[in-house]
């Protein structure tokens, strides 16, 4: 009998690599995500305690009775200053909209600057940021109506543009007057809240397909045309199919295989034995003279001085034979034959 | 109707005229409409095919294997043709080129050749013709098709015929054509002539040279105008598929090999042969069969799953063979035959001598052969099992006076056929 589904072994050689590569690719996402480092937030969020984070300047406020609220869908900011990190992220028309319901708006280094400028440690050169002083500014220059440390800090209205958001990282907080100006901004309200944009921002702006041109679309409209026609050209056949009136074949001996498999299945080696003992002594009555049907064993045992009780041992059907001994008897049935044959 | 691949082309030129000038559903549906007009103008400019008549030509028979070719004549009763023509057949007809391209004028003809190499025996025949008349566009076209009946009837292989030359020569040697005749080759008195040396001191005729001058011998000639009967077993066991030189065979196609062999012989040495192919019922009849007929007659035989009827064979026998003859008797020595065949023979053996040519499995005898592991040795013993059963039963037919010819099928046309001649040689026919 041969069985044809996999055992465990089997199982296992096969799934082994497959295994092996699944358990390599875990373990360096493991590593990779602690070497990266883990803890809340990225830069300028106010849960982070690494350096560009900004938990530093949001215990500072809320030590100065300004009550922080992180958001991400900025909902109710009435009598609030709106702190955004990267109002670039929000749809124009959202942000101004925010901004009008706001008390204050500082927005973070917004792409509108008319240039660039390195960060340095600059004098603020206005009324807006004197109380603070020298502070880490750069980044953007904007233009506005209140002007500050180069134009990188500009204030129109209650809208307040900051070029370089270091002075609210927790690294550079404690450098110069960046932590003064940090609060005279952010600490204009009893409460502040700090915009983080989500996806849901960027969802109101217009969807891929609002934005893909006309002629793309019909173009491929008329592509699936032109597909349905080629797949009609190739479908259609030149006449039917014709079949093939094929006769009944059998290999003809797969009745033996079968009997051979019953045989196995019932382990009749004694059975098997029997037959193969009897296929000897038929090949071997010709050559040593003996009429079919009598036992053989005294002449052989004469011709090929082997002891007349072994041979007929091995040529008895009364000798029991299970199935090692089986693989054994054939072999020594053949053995016995060929000493004969030569003797 | 059908498409071709222009009208693809075209929607695919499409796609940039409404991209770049018209995008709009507007640009879409004038393409479609520009597109639908050209269909419709090739569909009725197209030439019709069902008015379209055909006849077919060439050959209607050829050995398996070989090429032939078959004429399709295309006449076209109206507008000009142009287009692409399938004749269709069956895979196992080994159409090479099936389908061609063609341009009948208005009013003309053409003829087509196909070239069939056929893979398989029996009957192939043609299905339908398949043509596409192409528009003057080129971007639809009309389709029909017609039945044009044509059979090519694929003839055994006759692949043993290469051993026909030896097998002649032998039968010459009996012949007494040849010089190195000897005494006993044949029962029949031929002739007198002069002793040669070398002849068998023991033929000369000692009355005839009392006579004579010379001292005369007797020749001998094997016995001629004897009948021989070939029936062959078209029933369950012939259907059994053999491994041999030519790949796997059927045990029908070696039995038909090894007939052809020894019909083609008795033939040549003048004795009669019938032929017979029996299942359950007479499926052909040759009587007074000669190569062609019979090659004929046998190539749509294929084997049946019914059980072979011995009874009514032998009764078909024994109603054809007046006279004495051989009765060969193509089969295969299954148990299946002690209950069917042997209660019969005393019937059949007393009037003719009954031979019967089996076609052994070389894979029972690898199987046989097999040893090393415990599943080796089983199938050892089951086809050692199944060897002792025909030893078994070839003793018991040959106790009732029927010789066995049991032969692996690469051997059997060859052996069967120097067991015909090794009878002959003994006058036993």
């Amino acid at each position: 009998m041969t069985a044809v589904s996999p055992d465990s072994g089997r199982i296992w050689t096969a799934a082994r690599g497959p295994v092996l590569i699944g358990v390599v690719i875990l373990f360096a996402a493991i590593v990779i995500t602690l070497l990266r480092g883990g803890g809340e937030g990225g830069a300028l969020d106010p849960r982070s305690f690494r350096p560009e984070g900004s938990h530093a300047v949001a215990d500072l406020l809320e030590q100065n009775g300004v009550r922080v609220e992180l958001t991400d869908n900025a909902s109710s900011m009435d009598g609030a200053t709106l702190f955004v990190t990267q109002p670039d992220l929000i749809d124009p028309d959202r942000l101004a909209d925010l901004s009008s319901r706001a008390a204050a708006t500082v927005l973070l280094a917004p792409a509108t600057g008319v240039s660039r400028l390195e960060p340095e440690t600059r004098d603020p050169g206005c009324s807006l940021a004197a109380k603070a002083g020298r502070a880490t500014t750069g980044g953007f220059v904007y233009e506005g109506e209140e002007r500050c440390y180069d134009s990188t800090l500009v204030r129109t209205g209650t809208v307040t543009m900051i070029g370089y958001g270091g002075i609210f990282t927790n690294r550079d907080i404690d450098e110069e007057g960046n932590a003064a100006l940090a609060l005279s901004l952010l600490g204009q309200h009893e409460r502040l809240v700090w915009y983080v944009p989500s996806a849901a921002d960027r969802s109101q702006q217009k969807s891929l397909t609002d934005l893909i041109p006309d002629g793309w679309k019909f173009g491929a409209f008329q592509l699936g045309i032109a597909a349905v026609l080629i797949a009609l050209w190739r479908a259609r056949r030149l006449g039917r199919v014709v079949p093939e009136p094929l006769p009944v074949v059998v290999r003809a001996a797969e009745t033996v295989e079968g009997r051979a498999r019953l045989y196995r299945r019932s382990h009749a080696a004694p059975h098997a034995a029997s037959v193969l003992r009897q296929a000897t002594r038929d090949r071997l009555a010709p050559l040593l003279g003996v009429p079919q049907g009598d036992d053989p064993s005294e002449e052989i045992a004469r011709r090929t001085s082997r002891p007349v009780a072994s041979v007929r041992a091995l040529l008895d059907d009364r000798e029991p034979v299970d199935d090692r001994g089986l693989v054994a008897l054939a072999h020594e049935l053949d053995v016995l034959e060929n000493e004969v044959r030569k003797a | 109707m059908a498409l071709t691949g222009r009208a693809g082309l075209l929607a695919l030129i499409g796609v940039l005229v409404v991209g770049l000038l018209l995008p709009s559903w507007q640009g879409i549906l004038v393409l479609l409409g520009v597109l639908v007009a050209c269909v419709a103008v090739d569909l009725v400019l197209a030439a019709g095919v069902r008015r379209l008549t055909f006849s077919r030509a060439g050959a209607t028979s050829v050995r398996t294997g070989e090429p032939c070719v078959v004429q399709l004549t295309v006449h076209n009763p109206g507008r000009r043709l142009r287009g692409v023509l399938r004749d269709a057949w069956a895979p196992s007809a080994g159409v090479v080129v099936d389908r061609v391209a063609v341009d009948v004028p208005a009013g003309g003809s053409r003829v087509l050749s196909f070239e069939l190499r056929p893979v398989r025996r029996g009957d192939r025949v043609a299905d339908r013709v398949t043509v596409r008349s192409h528009g003057p566009l080129g971007i639809a076209a009309r389709q029909g098709s017609h039945v044009v009946p044509w059979t090519v009837r694929a003839l055994p292989p006759f692949h043993s015929r290469r051993h026909l030359p030896p097998l002649l020569e032998r039968l010459r040697e009996l012949d007494g054509r040849r010089a190195s005749l000897i005494r006993g080759a044949g029962t029949e008195f031929d002739s007198l002539r002069a002793y040669v040396i070398g002849d068998d001191v023991r033929s000369i005729d000692w009355r005839a040279s009392a006579r004579s001058t010379d001292v005369v011998v007797r020749t001998w000639r094997p016995e001629r105008d004897r009948q021989v009967t070939i029936v062959l077993d078209t029933a369950r066991t012939s259907a059994g598929r053999v491994d041999g030189a030519l790949g796997g065979l059927p045990r029908l196609d070696t039995s038909m090999d090894a007939a052809l062999l020894l019909s083609a012989l008795a033939s040549q040495a003048r004795d009669q042969v019938d032929f017979l192919a029996f299942s359950h019922k007479v499926r052909a009849s040759v009587p007074r069969a000669t190569l062609p007929v019979l090659v004929q007659a046998m190539a749509p035989l294929e084997a049946e799953l019914v059980e072979f009827d011995a009874r009514g064979a032998v009764a078909e026998v024994l109603r054809r063979a007046g006279r004495r003859s051989l009765v060969v008797l193509l089969t295969s020595l299954e148990p299946s035959i002690e209950h069917g065949l042997i209660p019969l023979l005393p019937t059949v053996a007393t009037r003719h001598h009954l031979l019967i040519a089996s076609v052994s499995d070389p894979a029972v005898h690898a199987m046989a052969a097999g040893r090393g592991d415990l599943e080796a040795v089983y199938a050892a013993a089951a086809a050692e099992r199944t060897l002792a059963e025909r030893r078994r039963l070839t003793a018991l037919l040959a106790r009732h006076g029927v010789d066995v010819v049991d032969a692996l099928p690469d051997d059997l046309p060859r052996a069967l056929a120097d067991r015909y001649l090794s009878l002959k040689a003994a006058g036993k026919l």
